[in-house]
């Protein structure tokens, strides 16, 4: 019994694991173009939403220096002046700073799990400048109190059972069940009443925009949680890349469709790549929708042409997609190792002259491929389609949405502190700090007000040789319940002479997202017994997929497979997202 | 009164025991401490299976469930497989992993030279202190298309596999054979330790009657091992229901699910959707149950048969 409660325990770890790799994946991302080209793609309109009079010196003249006195950094460090900070982003930052100083004396216990790369840069959060220069700015004291890596749901739990919480959660959905649940049951407060007395940045903000309002509350309203917002849809990470000598040898122009993909893979072969096509997924489906989504075989649950919520294994179309699959794995097409091959054999295989054409993070094969001494070129590659001339599709959007979360718990001692310390994320000063750091040193802002990594700044060159990739959390904060500015603030993005962000960028541009399923919430009693058809489900599916792609087992598996998934619940599975997405949508 | 008597002495011996070695007595209390905190002081917790736990609202305050997580596992559509998978290959690891390390260490024994059944020991120790991902790691390399093993296990077939993990056929051999590999050494400790209490006159009595090599190890040094064998024998029939589930987790995939996935990966996949302690703790109380009747069984057998017993 003991070794089953630690699988559950160890479950926990690897959720843990889970969340780190999904960061790393949109957090490695350089960019070769910077900045402000990101913001005309948003809302159209500029709203105005908060108008504060704050009477500020102005510091404008600090837009594009790049020599600034130690008088002005020292102003621009250590005051609340944001005069010069410009309005980057179609939505204008609130910045209400009449919370801070805080009125009175108050220190607030923050419950915050780590991840390994913050732990490997910062051996105590108490000690990170961001924090301390918060913490100098609002008034507000802070602990943080960090569960030990890999403990979290564990730590999580033992302090819930003793019915003490810290004033403050981090990554709220720690909670069995959700944050819905953890108000229900009594864990955190429901912000609500407070929000515009006590948050009036963050009220602001979420309120913005229709995607930041409704991913931001539970589906009867209540806002149980402050959930990182940020000022734009992040870019999708994950997709087709193909070698650029492939191209070369192949002379064929980048694939399109289905039928150009299966031309150019067979031509690969002949000029001597023996498994073209490195595979990215253990179980035959991508989730982004990579080959499956040109059938409309979604990875999971997804929004079909009517609006209603759909089971993507069970499309009309699948048996035509486990058919094209079984063919060019018969070819020989993918890497035979696919169902089994870890992460290092897939790398392996990638920079060795059997692969051409990779599915994965352009950051990651940036590193893979680009760095030490290789030399490979690649070029990202939208979804195919059937029809020459279709519009790409892909499942990845992140609604705004950056997955951090902050409760205020019920037993926080001084609510409103706790309010106006997370309130103050979301202001533009919050947004500065948060992102990019100290001024000076890490950033400047240039003429448009945006603050950048200056080339020979801490950020890239860092004192204790550590690689940018964890630098994303030592001069700055990678993640946070704020406003997430990743495409602008993250270094592997804006590094010099990296194109992946352009790869990320020309993806989530050119492919439609709309079927992606939004992120809903289940109540307590759908989310067990989804969670328990959830796993059936996708047992069931890696199983017939896997093989039916093999060979191991006929396409014509597939009717026996659906219906199994029948029998087994499909229709109550699809019913209980279906619930979920008619209360999204009338949140 | 005959009986009375006699627990009486009993008594009056193991208090004057006590008194004697009170030291080493002394050195007993923290595994009993640690038996008592760790094992016994938690049981209490297998009623989280009939509950719906909820850290929050504490043991008393949740909700009594009832035998539904129990109902929720025996209904599912993998109840039975994933039984059949956990039994399976701990029968394979009892007929292959637990008779490894009595044949390996009757070979040690016959070793004369000291210095190569060090060496022979130190290697077949080593795997065992390898971390098991890195473990893992080297099954992948070894069963991956064209590894060594794989190319071997063509060789041998005439069959071209390319992947082997890939294979549900090839799980259990893979599984069972790696395991021989990682804890061949180590389990042969205890018997080698048992063989070098047997008494030597043993051996030369034999000698004087002309007996072989062969015949001393079948007819006295298997015979003075029976009593361990045995016991390890039981606790491992014990065990039947349980599985390792790490070295699964890092070694199937969806192709191999069919023989591969036991009970324990399954409620850790169940898990990673939610942190579903009750279903987790009513799936353990089950094989738990499972298991004890399996180890009473084996047990009541070998005192049938060989006098042998731990209880």
């Amino acid at each position: 019994m003991k070794k089953l409660i630690s699988a559950v325990l160890v479950l926990s770890m690897v959720l843990g694991l889970a969340a780190c790799g999904s960061s790393k994946g949109t957090a490695n991302n350089p960019d070769s173009n910077k900045t402000s080209s990101t913001s005309a793609d948003f809302n159209k309109e500029v709203t105005e939403v908060v108008a504060t009079e704050n009477n500020f010196e102005d510091l404008v003249s600090l837009r594009g220096k790049l020599d600034p006195t130690s008088e002005e950094i020292d102003k621009v460090n250590n005051t609340l002046n944001d005069t010069y900070l410009g309005d980057v982003f179609d939505t204008k930052i609130p910045n209400d700073y009449s919370k801070y100083p805080y009125k009175e004396d108050v220190t607030l216990d923050v419950w915050m799990p780590s991840n390994a790369i913050l732990a490997s840069v910062c051996s105590d959060i108490n000690d990170h400048y961001v924090f301390n220069k918060v913490e100098e700015l609002t008034g507000i004291k802070l602990n943080f109190i960090v569960p030990a890596l890999g403990e979290e749901s564990t730590a999580f739990n033992l302090m819930t059972a003793g019915g003490q919480l810290h004033d403050i959660i981090i990554d709220a959905g720690y909670y069995p069940g959700g944050i819905a649940a953890g108000v229900n049951e009594g864990a955190y407060i429901a912000l609500n009443d407070v929000i515009e007395e006590y948050m009036p940045n963050y009220n602001a903000w979420r309120n913005s925009d229709e995607d930041r309002r409704k991913t931001t509350m539970t589906d009867d309203g209540t806002l149980g949680a402050v959930y990182g917002i940020a000022p734009y849809n992040e870019w999708c990470w994950f997709g087709l890349l193909i070698k650029q000598e492939a191209l070369d040898k192949t002379g064929l122009p980048v694939p399109e469709t289905i039928d150009e993909w299966h031309e150019f893979l067979l031509k690969c072969k002949e000029v001597g790549y023996n498994e073209p096509l490195n595979y990215g997924s253990t179980y035959g489906q991508i989730f982004t929708g990579c080959l499956n989504g040109a059938y409309g075989v979604w990875d999971w649950m997804y929004v079909d042409e009517n609006g209603k919520a759909a089971w993507g294994p069970a499309a009309p179309k699948a048996k035509e997609y486990l058919q094209m699959m079984q063919t060019w794995y018969s070819e020989g097409l993918l890497n035979t190792d696919w169902p089994t091959a870890d992460f290092n054999q897939r790398m392996a295989e990638a920079v060795s002259d059997d692969c051409a054409a990779m599915m994965d993070s352009p950051d990651t094969m940036w590193g893979y491929w680009k760095t030490g001494d290789k030399d490979i070129d690649f070029v990202g590659v939208l979804n195919p389609v059937l029809n020459k001339g279709d519009k790409p599709q892909q499942t990845y959007k992140n609604f705004k949405s950056t997955g951090t979360t902050a409760a205020v718990t019920t037993t926080c001692k001084n609510v409103e502190a706790a309010c106006a310390f997370l309130d103050f994320a979301f202001t533009k000063k919050g947004w500065e700090l948060y992102n990019y750091g100290e001024y000076g040193n890490v950033h400047k802002i240039d003429e448009k007000g945006l603050p950048y990594f200056t080339k020979d700044g801490l950020m890239y060159n860092d004192p204790d040789n550590q690689p940018l990739s964890n630098l994303i959390w030592k001069y700055r904060i990678h993640s946070f319940a704020n406003i997430r500015d990743e495409h602008n603030s993250n270094p592997l993005i804006t590094a010099e002479g990296s194109y992946s962000g352009a790869i990320r960028d020309y993806w989530t541009s050119n492919m439609d997202d709309s079927v992606t399923m939004p992120p809903v919430t289940l109540t307590s009693e759908e989310s067990a017994r989804e969670a328990e058809l959830g796993t059936i489900l996708s047992t069931m599916r890696n199983e017939y997929f896997s093989k039916i792609i093999m060979g191991q087992l006929p396409v014509d598996a597939y009717d026996e497979f659906l219906e199994k998934a029948k029998a087994q619940g499909l229709d109550e599975f699809v019913g209980l997202w279906q619930a979920g997405l008619d209360r999204y949508n009338a949140r | 009164m005959k009986k009375e008597k006699k627990t009486h002495v009993t008594m009056a011996m193991v208090r004057k025991d006590l008194k004697k070695n009170r030291f080493a007595y002394l050195l007993l209390i923290p595994v009993i401490v640690w038996y008592i905190v760790f094992c016994y002081g938690p049981m209490w917790g297998v009623l989280l299976a009939f509950k719906d736990y909820k850290p929050l609202l504490g043991f008393t305050k949740s909700k009594w469930a009832g035998f539904r997580f129990f109902k929720e596992y025996l209904a599912g559509p993998y109840f039975f497989r994933t039984v059949k998978n956990t039994l399976m290959l701990n029968v394979w690891g009892l007929a292959l992993g637990f008779t490894a390390p009595i044949f390996l260490s009757l070979l040690l024994n016959e070793v004369r030279r000291m210095r190569f059944k060090k060496v022979v020991q130190t290697v077949t120790y080593m795997p065992h202190f390898i971390s098991l991902v890195v473990i893992c790691g080297m099954i992948h390399i070894f069963t991956q298309n064209g590894g060594i093993v794989t190319e071997l296990v063509n060789a041998i077939t005439g069959k071209e596999y390319s992947s082997l993990l890939g294979y549900a056929g090839m799980f259990r051999p893979i599984y069972t054979i790696s395991g021989i590999w990682q804890n061949v050494g180590w389990d042969s400790i205890i018997y080698l330790s048992a063989m070098s209490s047997i008494d030597p006159g043993l051996y030369e009595a034999a000698d004087i009657d002309g007996a072989g090599r062969l015949q001393k190890m079948i007819h006295i040094t298997l015979p003075q091992i029976r009593p361990t064998i045995t016991i390890l024998f039981i606790f491992a029939v014990g065990g039947l229901m349980a599985s390792g589930h790490e070295k699964i987790i890092l070694l199937y995939n969806s192709l191999t699910y069919d023989t591969a996935d036991v009970i324990a990966t399954y409620v850790y996949r169940r898990g990673i959707r939610e942190a579903s302690y009750s279903f987790a703790t009513a799936v353990g109380l089950m094989s738990s149950v499972v298991n004890f009747g399996l180890l009473w069984f084996t047990n009541k057998v070998a005192k049938k048969y060989s006098d042998i017993s731990v209880f």
